[in-house]
């Protein structure tokens, strides 16, 4: 085992956030899914947001990511405020995110999905496509390399060539993950990443998950497996009935009785607490 | 000119013309995922647009019709192609902000049904339900041409105009434009989420797609030198998605077998078969019907068309290590901190 480096706990910490939540609401008809979610991520940390079923997390990562935008509450992302922003305008700032059922570009090969992921692209225009030519080049061979590397570092280089829709459950969750990290994020929201795979996978994911933040990603992830929360976030978020309950170590957390009542207790009761 | 051979090239022009139109549809709806269902009525507007402005001023001409500035070609096709990116732009901030897939389809028949409506009847515009006609024939004056020389000559000039059509598209839809275009195609909401502005790129195949339309209607009203409402009836939209799914979506020699298969042999080469006797025009009817059985088959048994979209491959970058099969001889790396994570002793396996 590594040891870890010490958590960013709390709102008040010393650590600077990238990512500051303030009364996030957002209501589907009269169902209140996120009710005043306020939390700060902290820059270079994995963060974990935590909760029961139907707490509000794919929501919250929904409406961060621009997918959704919220009824009420603000968001920013750095110096910037965000709230309500498009998604590409978003990504443009650096914020990825993977989905809770992975979503590739099924039509695309394995290699063109990642070389679709970097933002903005010289040849994405038309002008320089007929007048920009070595520029198109240049960049191209850059992408590739670039694309290769990631691709051999997950372990999809052999699949390079397949169509993203002939790939397994679990390679396509390492293919999302690795577009996302070929997009050069500064955030990463990560929705349950590690579901349904088996467990020699989750060790996998974990270990990218580590290596992003070794690189200075900072990773925020909704995850129910607390196993590998405890082994590699530094911080987690409670989330119940869309608000925020508590946030702090997920080894603090356990003696904190409201978490219990909510969802810790639920998951060692249901025996999937690893 | 013999008769044959008269048929032979209009059949080739129409090879030609409706290649041009497959490859518009196709990058809206093959590449960018966007169903246009009122594709026709850019076609339609792109051949107006250029028979007005190439005819003489309309006084005097029994006809009653905009422009008519007696602009020679290729510039009078240029405007067809430009007047169809005009309309493609004004229909694209309405609809494709706001509208996707089957709802998108829907709105966009709509609006071709109003177009068709406000040209049948608005008689100023382009003469009403007469259309246009004794559109002047391109280059007959230069080169002199007599009616029967003037056919295979405009049917390799359209075959020039395919040629350096196809020689654009294929550098769009091979570059990272066209890669973001299919990324928008398979899943819209990924490519946002990846930075891509889906409505700039919607737009920028919109206008594309539908500049081919423009010219290929252009080219159409040159070669016939008439053009009216019932050469454009909201229907014909689907004879040319019957063209790229036949011919395979996404792939631009699939779009040319398709305009082989379908526009040419399937409905225009039956157009010089003899009527039936006691049955005039029945021909017409049947071959549209073979039309829709033919289209109904290749979505069932073969939904990539003739000619599939076919993989792109990338050269492996310098010094990749590579077997005789091509595949990398380096184990895939892991990562530096699955030690760290793994509970027991085992080695990671690869994904399952």
């Amino acid at each position: 085992m590594t040891s870890f480096e010490e958590p960013a706990i709390t709102r008040q910490g010393v650590d600077e956030a990238i990512l500051s939540c303030e009364g996030l609401t957002k209501a589907f008809g009269g169902v209140n899914a996120v009710n005043g979610a306020t939390f700060d991520v902290p820059r270079g940390k994995i963060t974990a947001l935590i909760g029961p079923n139907g707490a509000g997390k794919t929501t919250v990562v929904n409406i961060l990511s621009g997918a959704m935008k919220s009824d009420s509450g603000s968001m920013r992302l750095g110096s910037t405020d965000i709230t309500n922003w498009e998604r590409y305008k978003i990504a443009r700032l650096g914020l990825m995110r993977t989905f809770q059922l992975s979503r590739e570009l099924s039509g695309l090969t394995v290699l063109e999905n990642l070389l679709a992921a970097p933002k903005v692209q010289a040849g994405e225009s038309l002008f320089n496509i007929f007048f920009r030519p070595r520029l198109l080049k240049r960049e191209e061979r850059q992408n590739i390399e670039r694309a290769t590397e990631i691709l051999r570092t997950y372990g999809l280089y052999d699949l390079r060539d397949n169509r993203a829709r002939e790939l397994s459950g679990g390679q396509k969750k390492l293919l999302e993950i690795s577009r996302g990290v070929m997009a050069s994020p500064s955030l990463f929201l990560l929705d349950e990443p590690m579901a349904g795979v088996n467990p020699a996978l989750i060790e996998r994911i974990g270990g990218y998950i580590l290596d992003m933040k070794a690189q200075g990603v900072t990773v925020l992830m909704i995850e129910h497996n607390l196993n590998i929360v405890e082994k590699i976030c530094d911080n987690v978020i409670v989330l119940a009935e869309g608000r925020t309950l508590a946030t702090g170590r997920l080894s603090d957390l356990r003696n904190n009785p409201e978490v219990v009542q909510a969802y810790l207790g639920e998951v060692i009761n249901a025996g999937t607490g690893h | 000119m013999s008769a044959f051979w008269y048929y032979v090239f209009t059949l080739v022009f129409f090879l030609f013309d409706y290649f041009i139109l497959a490859m518009g549809l196709n990058i809206q709806y093959g590449e960018t995922g966007i169903l246009n269902f009122a594709y026709i009525a850019f076609v339609a507007l792109g051949a107006y647009v250029t028979g007005a402005v190439s005819m003489p001023n309309s006084v005097g001409t029994g006809q009653q019709y905009i422009f008519g500035w007696g602009i020679p070609f290729p510039f009078n096709l240029i405007m067809g192609g430009v007047a169809a990116m005009v309309l493609a732009f004004v229909v694209a901030l309405i609809t494709l902000r706001r509208l996707r897939t089957d709802y998108l389809a829907m709105v966009l028949i709509s609006l071709s049904l109003v177009f068709y409506d406000i040209v049948n009847n608005y008689v100023r515009l382009f003469n009403g339900a007469d259309g246009l006609y004794n559109v002047p024939e391109p280059m007959s004056g230069v080169f002199h041409l007599t009616l029967n020389a003037f056919v295979p000559f405009f049917a390799l000039v359209t075959g020039a105009v395919a040629l350096i059509l196809w020689g654009v598209m294929s550098r769009i839809t091979r570059s990272p434009l066209g890669r973001t275009f299919r990324a928008i195609r398979d899943d819209p909401d990924v490519a946002a989420a990846l930075g891509k502005g889906v409505f700039r790129y919607q737009l920028t195949s919109m206008l594309i797609g539908s500049f081919y339309a423009g010219v290929g209607g252009g080219l159409l009203i040159q070669f016939g030198g008439s053009f009216n409402p019932t050469a454009w009836l909201p229907g014909e939209t689907f004879v040319v998605f019957a063209v790229i799914i036949v011919g395979g979506v996404g792939n631009n020699v699939g779009l040319l077998m398709g305009a082989l298969l379908v526009e040419t042999l399937l409905i225009h080469l039956p157009a010089f078969l003899p009527n039936i006797p006691g049955h005039p025009g029945l021909i017409e009817y049947i071959d549209t019907m073979v039309v829709g059985v033919v289209l109904m088959l290749m979505l069932w048994f073969r939904p990539q068309g003739v000619v599939p979209e076919r993989l792109r491959r990338f050269p492996q970058p310098a010094g990749e290590l590579a077997n005789r099969d091509g595949h990398s001889v380096a184990p895939p790396e892991q990562s530096h901190y699955v030690a760290a994570i793994t509970t027991d002793d085992s080695e990671p396996k690869d994904a399952q």
